[in-house]
């Protein structure tokens, strides 16, 4: 018996939920139908659907079929090592398929997108979660025949249209699949749906596919940066500080004034001789300690001119569209104490320490900033940052730097990567409230089971650091600090 | 039917003539040829994938009147196997179709009850198979059903024209036999869009417009009740087998790929025959259009065999491979058993060279074809090329493992933009934080998503509208109440009854959250009895609150779900209470995606009429956003999303909002309820706004812009 070896052309669609993957299969489709050839589509809706993970498959066959012939037999799912055209429309999502089998170097052209639409769980980290794209650019490179990588997001937003038209215009322009641009575009037309939008889209696509192709390569643009106190930092400070220093510095003369600035720089002058990578990991730290988030912070932040331009180009508000902007806040009392001068605040703190109630009460407030009263409320506040030296919170924050600082110089005598790990312990402070409450809970705790016996007792070494590093990590594993208490006792034991 | 996804276009081919070339889906498929089979009744419960059958239903709802069918939404599978009791007495032909294995459960007591006497007109319970890659429950064979209730069983090659063939022959089967005929469609096939040539569609000979002018005769042989059942027991396989059997010879439903290399063979169930034919393709032993060198039985009916097809079929071969998808292998013990019988030596393989559990993927089913090639050893193979296969396969399913390095973030489904059930569960989060944990009974629903990141919640899955019941054992050992969540599409299904009425008939003391939605949500919102509006857009008018107050629930409350601190109250008060007895919270907030589709509507309407609209959405100052990312622990809706911090001395991601939002109002309630920072500000912009209103503005932008605001 002859066997004819004639196979179909395998595409296979990686998208998520709500992404027009379907509509994307169906103009494929019709393409297909519409040059005479035979076609199949399968995916899996159901609840994959909502957002999560999905596939969509389509067999062609690559011959026009005389009238009565034999029909192909098309399989309705993917098989590993079989797909011509590998489309995703996400970069961990070509990441999936490649893991999964379906980009193999004999057969595969890959059509992605290499922007990010982050995972739930990369989300919910304590910090920073995001998977590492290196790995998925280097499998690219390994096992796709060929690859045409464009951020499709960009194309998309640039021309009005859902991430799918770029697709389709990409996949075109692979020139893979025996079917001609005006086939496709005519497809748009003939749906009648965006046609505008999705034409643009499509030659967006088309475009990317034809001439870019394999661009993956993003340039990072070098940004010059002045501060007022460059002259004070280039005199006193290392060449490989200054970036970060003219940052912080600009940073903190927006947070408060010149004078602080400069007494930032001060701060800092002990290191500026030692190692380089301390001096900018101190550096960076206690700018971002220094510029510690307060009522004042938030006010200056919500009454920037620029806030309200910025917010309507957000809501896509055109001329003659106003727009209403209100404010969350809820302050608790330590929040308000915090905020007042040192002696009131003390006042009011022990008066909360005798009525727990009080301690724990918050005050929700809606305001609306784009209304003349709720503006000029968040103006005045912002204008009292004057007085934020003496405010009860910046008294607790200086000294609580002055002692870090102190065990930073200790450390560098003996340790160097004991000293970059207490410096780096700064970055659990953050946020407001719960979160800053939290931070501070979990920097303590290292602080004085690990740091200042290490001070007193002249012993910072290298296992320390690895201690501390071992710590700090555990305080970002889960919010209620249990991974962290239980490394702690772990050393302690 | 559902507000997901109308089918209005594509029912208008349903109306195709006599030759015309039909190109759809698998679901349209099916119904057109239903209609091409002149049933007289059709009906169902919506489930995955089978859902959008229900919604082809309805929506073709005009066109089967016009036939003089009756289309029947049922309020539960249970509900859709007693309509077939219509066929037992009356020669009508009637459909069903629902999520199996699922929904046949819920049946199953209908179902046997049906096959007892058997039917007269023709019954066929049309299944969506949800097994393997994309399925939403528990695995499990609807075969084992269909065999023990005696039901013929289809699962056609998945090529839409046998599909449609398969179901005219169904009929014709069930009305030959006296017997139902299910036909398993697997996800895949539901979906596939492919062609058929149409025929006329057949009214019923009786219909809904020439109605029977007397009902049946008395007749105890139609009642499922002894003694007659003991006779039908006798029947089922004495009378009903034989003719089913000679049946699906005479019309020869399964169907005989003759193949040279006769030492071997493969049975395949029909479903898993595509799969096969590209196998063998790949393994130089067929073509892409169905010749083979090695011969092949594709069974479109797996249930019941035919004993003398499947002897004749393995006489005179070395060896014969069962492919079978699921477990237990049921029909490769019954092969086993008829070659014994007829003292055939052929060696049998299965699940000796293929896996006992799981999907046969193209990637399984090749490896298992390899295995039996060595074993069976037929000539006419190439050991050279099935080894660069192997090899070739080897590199594709580890190649791309290997030059990655590191597994992939898992992506599940999760509650949409703007859900109204996920405030429910942040609420949940925030008052376990003051309470401790609680035992939460979860349900089938999109709710379920909550036992995902980043609520992770839920210790027990029993069922459609069971969760209550399912803590009616728990609620005594625990120190702190148990929550039962539940959707109203499960609470109508059957948590009214087995969850509400058994928790009042026990006293027991728990509490029990409705998220009331409006529509079964997850199989793309249907409508059920307390929707606004139902299919005939009148709205069906029945109301969960009031049906409980009938009840005499003891407490009960309806919140809006999003707000989130009105919510933590009520959870508090409701764990903590004196009252004893049921505690239910209804959780009242529409299905975002079936209102986000009618505010579209609405809201180019009032454009077009320079009408005003407003447009809200959330928004985050990212000079503020700590990075901490409690909000999205609280809430993870996919609009809100993680960017770059703009301070480049940190390091840690801010939170942002995507343009997707549809301004719910959560991400606002939840940073008062759970004290957030500071970042979240919501947005409202006015089109077309009123004279005064755009005045005021422009006074407000001024004064501002004096204040030093911008503007």
């Amino acid at each position: 018996m002859e066997l004819s070896t004639v196979r179909p052309i395998t595409l296979l669609i990686a998208a998520m939920g709500g992404e027009g993957g379907g509509v994307l299969t169906s103009w494929i489709v019709n393409a297909a139908r519409s040059c005479g050839l035979p076609v199949q589509a399968t995916s899996i809706p159901g609840v994959a659907q909502r957002t999560g993970a999905t596939t969509y498959y389509i067999e062609i066959w690559p011959e026009v079929l005389s009238v009565g012939a034999t029909k192909p037999v098309l399989a309705l799912a993917p098989a590993i090592g079989e797909i011509d055209i590998l489309a995703a429309t996400e970069y961990v999502e070509t990441g999936r398929m490649i893991e999964a089998g379906y980009v193999t170097p004999d057969r595969t052209t890959l059509i992605a997108s290499n922007h990010r639409v982050f995972t739930t769980h990369e989300k919910l980290a304590m910090g920073d979660g995001r998977a590492d794209v290196a790995p998925i650019k280097k499998a690219i490179k390994e096992r796709a025949k060929r690859a045409v990588v464009v951020d499709m997001r960009e194309a998309s937003s640039k021309s009005g249209a859902v991430i799918n038209a770029v697709m389709l215009g990409a996949i075109c322009g692979a020139g893979v699949l025996p079917i001609t641009r005006n086939v496709f575009e005519d497809g748009i037309q003939a749906e009648g749906k965006a046609v505008e939008a999705n034409l643009r889209g499509f030659k967006a696509g088309l475009d990317a596919a034809t001439t870019r192709a394999n661009s993956d390569e993003v340039t990072e643009a070098s940004v010059a940066v002045h501060s007022a106190l460059s002259h004070a930092i280039s005199n006193d400070f290392p060449l490989a500080a200054h970036q970060t220093l003219i940052h912080a510095t600009t940073r903190l003369i927006d947070y408060q004034d010149i004078a602080y600035a400069t007494a930032y720089l001060e701060k800092l002058k002990p290191f500026a001789q030692g190692d380089q990578e301390l001096l900018v990991s101190v550096g960076r730290n206690l700018a971002v300690r220094m510029a510690y988030e307060d009522v004042y912070r938030v006010a200056q932040v919500k009454a920037h001119p620029d806030r309200l331009m910025r917010i309507r180009k957000e809501a896509r508000a055109q001329t003659g569209e106003p727009i209403k902007v209100r404010e969350f806040f809820k302050p608790r009392l330590s929040e308000i104490s915090d905020a007042l001068p040192a002696g009131l605040g003390r006042w009011l703190q022990s008066l909360a320490e005798r009525n727990p109630g009080l301690a724990q009460k918050s005050w929700p407030m809606l305001i609306e900033t784009t209304s003349v009263s709720g503006y000029l409320r968040i103006r005045v506040l912002s204008g009292l940052r004057r007085i934020r030296r003496s405010t009860l919170r910046f008294k607790t924050e200086e000294q609580a730097i002055t002692n870090w600082l102190a065990y930073v110089g200790k450390a560098m005598e003996t340790s160097h990567k004991a000293a970059m790990q207490v410096s780096e312990c700064s970055s659990l402070i953050k946020g407001y409230g719960d979160t800053h409450k939290r931070g501070v809970r979990s920097y303590s705790a290292i602080m004085n089971q690990l740091v200042v016996p290490a001070v007193t007792g002249d012993k910072f070494t290298d296992q320390l650091a690895a201690d501390i590093y071992a710590a700090r990590t555990a305080a970002l594993a889960d919010p209620e600090g249990k991974n962290l208490m239980a490394v702690l006792e772990g050393m302690a034991a | 039917m559902g507000a997901e996804r109308s089918f209005a276009k594509e029912v208008q081919q349903l109306r195709a003539g006599e030759g015309e070339v039909f190109f759809g889906e698998g679901i349209l498929a099916v119904t057109k040829g239903l209609l091409q089979s002149g049933v007289a009744y059709v009906g169902g419960y919506q489930g995955a994938p089978v859902s959008h059958l229900i919604d082809v239903l309805v929506d073709a709802e005009d066109l089967m009147t016009e036939l003089g069918m009756h289309v029947e939404t049922c309020a539960s599978e249970a509900a859709a196997a007693a309509l077939l009791g219509a066929s037992i007495n009356y020669p009508l032909r009637g459909a069903v179709t629902w999520k199996s294995i699922v929904g046949t459960n819920v049946a199953a007591d209908g179902l046997s009850n049906l096959c007892s006497p058997g039917v007269m007109g023709g019954a066929l319970i049309v299944v969506g198979e949800d097994y393997g890659e994309g399925a939403s429950i528990i695995q499990e064979r609807t075969l084992a059903m269909a065999m023990k209730s005696t039901i013929w069983l289809f699962d056609p090659r998945p090529d839409l024209q046998n599909i449609v063939d398969m179901v005219e022959q169904s009929f014709e089967l069930s009305e030959a036999s006296n017997t139902p005929v299910m036909m398993q469609l697997r996800i895949r096939s539901c979906h596939v869009q492919g062609e058929f040539i149409a025929k006329n569609n057949r009214a019923p000979k009786v219909g809904t417009k020439n109605r029977f002018t007397d009902p049946a005769v008395f007749d105890y042989d139609r009642l499922a009740h002894p003694p007659v059942t003991f006779s039908h027991e006798k029947l089922k396989v004495s009378a009903r087998l034989p003719a089913a059997q000679r049946y699906i010879v005479e019309h020869g439903l399964n169907e005989l790929i003759e193949g040279e290399q006769k030492s071997v063979g493969i049975i395949v169930q029909g479903g898993i025959y595509n799969i096969l034919m590209r196998r063998l393709q790949v393994m130089g032993l067929a073509d892409a259009f169905g010749n083979s060198k090695i011969p092949v039985l594709v069974l479109n009916v797996t249930h019941p065999l035919v004993p003398d097809q499947i002897t004749d079929f393995c006489a005179g071969k070395n060896a014969v491979l069962m492919v079978e998808e699921g477990n237990p292998e049921f029909m490769e013990h019954q092969v086993s058993s008829l070659l014994r019988k007829a003292d055939l030596s052929t060696k049998l393989h299965g699940k000796d060279i293929l896996p006992a559990a799981g999907e046969y993927t193209a990637d399984v089913l090749q490896q298992g074809l390899v295995s039996f090639f060595e074993l069976a050893m037929p000539t006419g193979i190439h050991k050279s090329h099935i080894q660069d296969l192997v090899a070739r396969s080897d590199d594709a399913r580890m190649g791309g493992k290997v030059a990655l390095g590191q597994p992939s973030p898992p992506r599940p489904p999760q509650f949409c933009t703007g859900c109204p059930e996920r405030p429910v569960f942040s609420a949940i989060k925030i008052i376990e934080q003051e309470t401790g944990k609680v035992h939460i009974a979860a349900d089938i629903g999109c709710h379920a998503f909550a036992t995902f990141e980043p609520f992770s919640m839920g210790n027990s899955i029993l069922g459609y509208g069971m969760s209550l019941a399912s803590a009616a054992a728990v609620a005594p050992f625990q120190e702190r109440r148990s929550i039962s969540i539940m959707g109203d599409g499960g609470f109508w299904h059957n948590g009214l009854t087995s969850g509400v009425v058994s928790t009042m008939l026990n006293a027991g003391d728990s509490i029990l959250i409705i998220m009331q939605n409006g529509y079964t949500s997850a199989t793309g919102q249907q409508f059920i009895p307390n929707s606004a509006a139902g299919r005939h857009k009148e709205p069906p008018g029945m109301d969960i609150a009031k049906t409980l107050k009938g009840l005499g629930v003891p407490w009960m409350k309806t919140i809006r779900t999003y707000s989130v601190s009105v919510m933590v109250d009520t959870l508090r008060e409701a764990l903590t209470t004196d009252v004893p007895g049921l505690k239910v919270i209804i959780a009242d907030g529409e299905c975002q995606l079936a209102r986000q589709r009618r505010l579209r509507g609405e809201n180019a309407g009032k454009l077009e009429r320079g009408e005003r609209v407003v447009t809200p959405r959330f928004g985050i100052d990212d000079e503020i956003c700590s990075g901490d990312h409690s909000c999205i622990r609280l809430s993870g809706c996919p609009s809100l999303g993680i960017k770059d911090n703009p301070n480049p001395l940190k390091s840690d991601p801010v939170a942002t909002i995507e343009p997707t939002c549809v301004g719910c109002g959560m991400c606002g309630e939840v940073s008062h309820a759970a004290t957030l920072c500071p970042s979240f500000y919501q947005i409202e912009k006015v089109t077309n706004p009123g004279v005064f209103e755009n005045m005021l503005a422009t006074v407000r932008r001024g004064a501002i812009g004096f204040l030093g605001g911008g503007a």
